[in-house]
């Protein structure tokens, strides 16, 4: 029977068509659950606190500016003062400083309610205009700011290089000014290539309607760094953004005085401003969330691996106990 | 309805036609009971002369008309195909379009067309061209390729077959023509050995008498050589030089391949044609120098062609249960829809008078001069558009992928079915077949199996056994005989003739036979024998055997029963040497004894008998008859001879009681005037060609009454090989298994005892009734006694509570269709065991369809014969057992297979994996594509609910053509989540596919509730972690990206049970691929995400948030799967256990003592 023969159809017999290919069958024993969630537990929560102390040590101050320099005669409208260019835009805030800021320091406009995530807005920008001065004239996906009124190509065209923010500051403390460094704020995977060291502005916010910030026709836009910020578009409706670094340690209980160039319109969708100084480490800026969820997951772990050893201890089973099979405990029906 | 003839049952189902799809009140009217005629040597059995025809007069409008030998003349009126045949579908111009448009007529990809042309709007466009065509354009690709490949192979072979040489008789003389260009009319001539080109008529053959042997392997299976014969009236002409003409008027072509009907005018005589005069495209001939015939039907209308149709297409039970929840995820996506809709013409509404000039809105357009709305259209089309938008966006929630999915895991699981060497056959060299591809899973879910007896549970294999002549019993000590004597043998020509099959004798009764005398039981022992060598169909083939100087008689027939009688007739002294369709030889004690055969009535199943009749050399003519019990004693002279009667019906029962299958056999002179009336009807309705079949069967009963009894033959039909511990396995495995059989009461329990069926611990009901009233009572009763006889035992012994019930078809012929029917399944469905004996084919249907329209359970049942195909395809999964009796069954299969007992590993091993490994599979992929669905849901709520994807639109489509598609589909075909030994060894662990417990609407709500879970754990995590951040949205949907699939990856590794190298790969391949493919997207720079991963990679922020959201995800679940597992485990659970932690010897020990208990 075994033999084989030419015209048998006997199957070869191989591991693989016999589904008997070595294989490795972790059980989750007891031990092993419990050892999981310990190890959980032991590496998360020591992550946990550092992220915590990680957060604490960041130094942030924020300050809401976007009320505060509207003179109160245009309270009520606050949509007539900034859109009038005679007005004076300038403001002058002041900052506590609460402890010892080291360097370096980052400055970041915060905006809030500025849906750069919206569909009409990612959209509407060039990459291949921004790269290449050849392809200044592809601004299909730019409209409706893509040609100006005569039809020549707007470089950089699009909602999002329109909008580009343009509230400036100035600040100083004791009336020593704080220089704050422009350069290096973008991406230099961005400034290489992205942005076109040979691209040029062009017709840019020459139409009836000014979105933001101008631009300077003779720098290329690889050297826009401010450009190259705004354009990495931001996830969430409440963003910062660069805005440059600051490389001199401000000492604690220091007031810095900050002069706001009140510029950018948020006010007619009710979008808040910040100016924010913050200091960083590994996690990023100031955020106990992360610390908290490692600390509540290596805490839930501990308290689950504690449930199971009380599970295991007080209602023990032994592994493969037949008598748990369902025809043993019910007879069959 | 009584007892069929045991091996000669008809074939009532118009096998090749019907279709899978019979509702319960279809397949009885799909049903045509066919009648018989005349047929010499061909299938006895199913005979089967026109399913469909045999009614109806073949009048000119229906019939096609063939000029023999003048095909100029057969073709000039009617176009009849011409013999190339085409079975590939495409040429290469057509390929495109008509391949696209099949392809089309899939659901599936007529929702991805949908979606991909919505997305070329360009106020929808969510998508870029090619991202949003890529789903599409694959999936059409890779079958497109499938298709052009296996139609590539089928113009490869079509090309073989047409350009294979015949020889055919051109101008008189036969030349060589390739196969394509022979045409309905021709004369053709084949070989020995050589494949027949078309349906031909047999005009002549290189056998005087007119006999060839053809080979139906390629048609049917069957191994047996058939005999086919010329007419009389051609087959003495030599067409080169004896020029034929006539006209042959026949059916249209039709798929029955057993069937034909025609007639042929020659020499202005009529003679009347069978399917014993056409040989099938296909076939070989064996055994006969050449053939001479005329093509009939050629290319795609033989019968061989029409019959290439594909197998039958079912719907399993877990799709259907699929397609519901799939309901559900539309009802989801519908909602996630209007949600997004709604929110955003909120929002819309609300900033209404600040579009205008909002820097990331921007309404108006003030570049082009004057003033106008851009890319809006009113608030009612903007919400419209967002709902079209965010069908685009989330069209995944639908995992059409899934099907393409399950169509792959499917074609692996048949694989490994096919190829399991557990379950070839080596005695018949047969491989297990997967015929119908998509209920591969239903196979672990089977409640009921109703099964065949005959070449099911036994072997089909007939032993002759014992005999009752003339109320004498022969069934004393057998000794072998054959090996003292080499049994019985003849001299012919200085060679020792001697039959193939040895068959131990009754010493007594062949002492009896070989001293042959004047008295009165010798010549009954003469004519026992010679009725039972001379009344078949058997025609007997010299072969030579390994010693020169002996020569084989090797019988061959379609019956079984019949082989064996004829082996035994020849073991006692009368060895058939000779059959052609007008004489008979038989070597009697040595002396050949010419006798002619005068005309033959065959089998069927209204008579339930054949007859034959001789015409002695001394010029007198007897009619022999044999046939089941039933039919005969009713037929039988009883005044002749009471107490042979009497003694002959007391061995009968004692024969049935061991379950032996018994013929009885009777004999009459014919007078000089009785013979002439009969032969003159006989000739009217052999070539009558309206109710030809009916005819005879007039003039069968006419002629068959008043008979002698001669006696009664005993045969056995032993079980197949581990047939008791398969039903065992089948029964620990809580299926019930249903025996429907067309044999007696008493055969069908002796073999339920020998089978393990029934046990002597069992209670039984027998119901056998003749009336409707009775039955009614019968069944009232048996309620009641059922209901006591449970309540009585239930607290004791699980074996003894169980009852068996035997119902016999004549009471299931007032029971089915009628009100009882609910008391028959009430009393069915508590019964351990049901036996239904004497059933007909169609009653084998009804009592599956009893139970498949009341439960829900799935019913399997299984067969071998023509007879079982109603049942087979009634069933929600049909096997057929392709064993003697022909391939109907497994034409009509879902499965075929070469053995009962494979149905164990097939359903306890190979249906139990199927079914979970296809169950998870499902519930996987509802999964994997609603957490990406909902993480893209998520964050259009923070967008302005405006549809825009942080992850890159690459992505989104790559996720399930790349990032989790490969090991979804490996686990689902690798997977095993218990070893073959621990499942064969504890039958009950099939109880969890019964139960549904791998895949049901509760399983399905937590799995979506954890994918809710993991969804906003994979969402807000990120947020809030970057929440007031500078992140930018590349980097973010980077995030998201790189947790989904390290998610979904995870999730699956999880509950991976077994890890092969496959498996690895495939998990952490895929990890790695969608790395990969993350950083090729980011490294492009015209992108808006260009460099983005490598940046965040560099942050720690970026690792602490992946690895929190994978703890974090998979805690609840982790945790429930453990709790689960430690306090209710399910049985596989600790059977998987038992198996890792003890050596597999104490598994089977400690099964089988928890077993017995």
């Amino acid at each position: 029977m075994e033999k084989k023969n030419k015209n048998s159809k006997k199957p070869t017999y191989s591991k693989f068509s016999q589904q008997e290919l070595p294989a490795w069958k972790p059980i989750l024993s007891p031990g092993w659950v419990i050892a999981t969630f310990l190890t959980i537990g032991a590496v998360f929560i020591p992550i946990g606190l550092l992220a915590l102390a990680a957060s604490d040590s960041v130094v942030e101050i924020i300050d809401r500016y976007d009320d505060g320099c509207v003179p109160d005669d245009f309270s009520k409208n606050a949509q007539s003062f900034i859109q009038n260019p005679n007005t004076k835009k300038t403001c002058i805030r002041t900052l506590k400083v609460p402890k010892k800021m080291v360097a370096p320091i980052f400055v970041y406009y915060e905006l809030e309610n500025f849906y750069q995530n919206h569909r009409r807005y990612v959209k509407s920008r060039s990459d291949k205009q921004l790269r290449d001065p050849d392809d200044e004239d592809e601004t299909k996906s730019c409209y409706p700011e893509a040609n100006t009124a005569d039809d020549k190509p707007i470089v950089p065209c699009g909602l999002i290089a329109w909008s580009l923010f343009n509230d400036t500051y100035k600040l100083s403390t004791k009336n020593k000014a704080i220089t704050i460094d422009k350069k290096g704020i973008a991406w230099k995977s961005d400034i290489k290539a992205k942005f076109g060291s040979d691209v040029y502005p062009k017709n840019f916010q020459k139409g009836k309607l000014i979105g933001g910030a101008k631009l300077d026709e003779k720098k290329p836009l690889s050297e826009q760094e401010d450009l190259i910020v705004w354009m990495r578009t931001a996830a969430l409706p409440r963003f910062r953004k660069l805005y440059g670094k600051i490389n001199t340690d401000i000492e604690a209980h220091e007031t810095i005085k900050v002069e706001v160039e009140n510029n950018y319109n948020t006010y007619k969708f009710s979008g808040r401003k910040k100016l924010v100084l913050s200091t960083t480490t590994w996690i990023g800026g100031k955020n106990d969330f992360v610390g908290v969820v490692y600390v509540s997951l290596g805490a839930i772990c501990i308290f689950m691996a504690v449930n199971f050893i009380l599970l295991y201890v007080f209602r023990p089973r032994r592994l493969g106990d037949p008598s748990y099979l369902s025809w043993n405990r019910n007879p069959i029906g | 309805m009584s007892n069929l003839h045991p091996q000669q049952r008809p074939d009532t189902f118009q096998n090749s036609s019907s279709q899978r799809s019979i509702s319960s009140n279809s397949w009885r009217a799909s049903v045509d009971f066919g009648s018989k005629g005349v047929r010499h040597g061909s299938r006895s059995g199913n005979d089967s002369e026109g399913f469909s025809m045999s009614r109806r007069e073949i009048n000119d409008d229906d019939a096609r008309l063939v000029y023999v030998n003048d095909p100029l003349k057969t073709n000039e009126m009617f176009e009849f195909a011409g013999n190339s045949i085409r079975t590939g579908k495409y040429s290469v111009i057509t390929f495109l379009p008509r391949n696209l448009f099949e392809q089309f007529h899939r659901v599936a990809y007529m929702y991805f067309l949908i979606i991909a042309v919505l997305n070329q709007l360009p106020q929808l466009a969510v998508f870029g061209r090619g991202a949003s065509i890529l789903p599409l354009a694959s999936v059409l690709f890779v079958t497109a390729v499938k298709d052009a490949y296996e139609d590539w192979r089928r113009h490869k072979s079509d090309k073989i077959e047409n350009n294979r040489m015949a020889s055919v008789l051109v101008n008189d003389r036969f030349e060589l023509k390739k196969w394509k260009d022979i045409q309905v009319g021709e004369v053709v001539k084949i070989s020995a050995d050589e494949t027949i080109p078309c349906d031909i008529v047999l005009l002549s053959t290189s056998d005087p008498t007119g006999v060839a042997y053809v080979q139906t392997i390629n048609l049917d299976g069957e191994s047996n050589l058939k005999t086919r014969y010329a007419k009389q009236e051609t087959l003495s002409r030599i067409p080169e030089k004896d020029i034929i003409s006539g006209l042959i008027k026949c059916e249209k072509p039709n798929r029955n391949i057993y069937g034909f009907q025609a007639n042929m005018e020659i020499d202005g005589k009529r003679v009347s044609l069978g399917p014993s005069n056409i040989i099938l495209r296909g076939c070989v001939i064996k055994n006969t120098d050449w053939a001479v015939g005329v093509a009939v039907y050629a290319g795609r209308e033989t019968k061989a062609m029409l019959n290439n149709s594909g197998a039958p297409s079912k719907r399993s039970r877990l799709e259907t249960h699929m397609n519901q929840e799939i309901m559900l995820l539309s009802f989801f996506l519908v909602t996630l829809c209007v949600v997004v809709s709604a929110c955003a013409g909120v929002w819309l509404r609300r900033h209404q008078d600040e579009l205008d000039l909002m820097p990331f809105y921007r309404r108006k357009d003030y570049s082009e001069g004057k003033v106008e709305n851009y890319n809006y259209y009113g608030l009612g089309m903007e919400i419209f558009f967002s709902f079209l938008m965010s069908v685009i966006v989330f069209q995944i929630m639908i995992p059409i992928s899934l099907y393409i999915s399950m169509e792959l895991v499917r074609v692996g699981q048949a694989y490994f079915m096919i190829r399991d060497d557990r379950m070839f056959d080596a005695s018949s060299n047969t491989r297990f077949q997967c015929r119908a591809l998509n209920i591969n899973e239903d196979l672990g879910q089977i409640k009921y199996v109703f099964s065949d007896k005959t070449g099911t549970l036994t072997e089909n294999k007939m032993e002759f056994q014992f005999a009752s002549i003339a109320g004498v019993d022969y069934s004393g000590e057998k000794t072998e005989v054959y090996v003292e004597q080499g049994g019985y043998n003849i001299q012919v020509d200085g060679q020792v003739w001697r039959p193939k099959v040895k068959v131990q004798v009754d010493p007594k009764l062949l002492q009896l036979s070989k001293t042959l005398n004047d008295t009165k039981s010798s010549k009954e022992i003469y004519d026992f024998f010679l009725a039972l060598a001379a009344c078949n169909t058997i025609v007997p083939i010299v072969v030579n055997s390994s010693n020169p100087n002996e020569k084989l008689i090797d019988y061959q027939g379609e019956s079984p029963d019949e082989q064996a009688l004829v082996y035994a007739a020849a073991a006692y002294g009368f060895m058939l040497i000779e059959r052609t369709s007008g004489h008979i030889v038989i070597d009697i004690q040595g002396e050949r004894q010419r006798f002619n055969v005068l005309g033959m009535h065959e089998f069927d199943s209204d008579r339930k008998r054949m007859s034959v009749i001789l015409g002695y050399p001394d010029s007198t003519v007897k009619v022999f008859v044999k046939g089941a019990d039933t039919s005969m004693f009713k037929i039988i002279d009883e005044s002749l001879n009471l107490d042979v009667v009497r003694a002959t019906e007391a061995h009968l029962h004692s024969y049935s009681s061991v379950g032996l299958r018994t013929l009885v056999v009777g004999m009459r002179a014919l007078s000089v005037s009785e013979f002439d009336t009969w032969q003159t009807s006989y000739e009217i309705a052999s070539t009558a060609l309206m109710g030809r079949a009916g005819l005879l069967r007039k003039v069968a009963i006419n002629l068959e009454n008043n008979l002698t009894l001669l006696g009664a033959s005993a045969i056995e039909d032993r079980l197949q090989k581990g047939v008791p511990e398969a039903i065992e396995s089948l029964r620990k495995a809580n299926m019930k298994v249903w025996v429907l059989t067309g044999d007696k009461q008493e055969t069908a329990i002796s073999i339920g005892y020998s089978s393990r069926l029934l046990t002597s611990k069992m209670s039984q009901i027998v119901i056998n009734n003749n009336s409707k009233m009775s039955c009614k009572k019968s069944l009232e009763d048996a309620l009641i006694t059922c209901k006591k006889l449970i309540d009585v035992t239930s607290a004791t012994d699980d074996d003894a509570s169980s009852v068996a019930l035997i119902i016999d078809g004549t009471s299931l012929v007032y029971i089915l269709d009628t009100e009882l029917e609910e008391q028959l399944f009430e009393l069915a469905s508590k019964c351990a065991v049901v036996l239904c004996c004497r059933v007909a084919p169609l009653q084998k249907a009804g009592i599956v369809a009893l139970i498949k329209n009341r439960t829900d359970d799935m019913t399997l049942a299984i067969g071998d014969g023509a007879n079982d195909v109603s049942m087979i395809q009634m069933a929600d999964v049909g096997v057929g057992i392709s064993g003697q009796e022909g391939r109907q069954a497994v034409m009509a299969s879902d499965f075929a297979m070469g053995q009962f007992r494979f149905l164990v590993p097939l359903l306890l091993v190979h249906g139990h994996w199927n079914y979970q490994r296809m169950a998870y599979m499902i519930l996987y992929n509802f999964y994997r594509n609603a957490l990406f669905v909902l993480v893209l849901f998520w964050y259009v709520l923070y967008t302005g609910f405006t549809l825009t994807t942080a992850i890159t639109e690459w992505s989104s489509v790559l996720y399930s053509i790349i990032y989790t598609a490969v090991p979804t589909i490996v686990i689902g075909i690798l997977d095993k989540d218990l070893s073959r030994k621990s499942l064969m060894a504890y039958p009950q662990l099939y109880g969890s596919g019964q139960r549904k417990e791998s895949y049901n609407l509760k399983l399905f709500w937590v799995t979506m509730v954890d994918t809710l879970w993991q969804s906003v754990v994979a969402f807000f995590i990120p947020v809030l972690a970057y929440w007031k951040s500078d992140i930018d949205s590349s980097s973010l949907g980077d995030l998201w990206t790189l947790a989904v699939v390290f998610m979904v990856n995870i999730h699956l590794a999880m509950d991976v049970i077994r890890w092969t190298w496959l498996s690895h790969a495939s998990i952490w391949g895929s990890i790695i691929a969608t790395c990969i493919c993350v950083i090729i997207i980011d490294a492009i720079p015209v992108l808006p995400g260009y460099w983005a991963i490598f940046i965040l990679g560099s942050s720690g922020l970026f690792w602490i948030c992946l690895f929190g959201i994978l703890v974090a995800s998979m805690i609840p679940r982790f945790v429930v799967k453990m709790f689960m597992q430690h306090c209710k485990p399910c049985d596989i659970q600790i059977a998987r256990e038992a198996e890792k932690f003890r050596n597999s010897m104490e598994v089977t020990r400690s099964g089988e003592i928890e077993m017995h208990r």
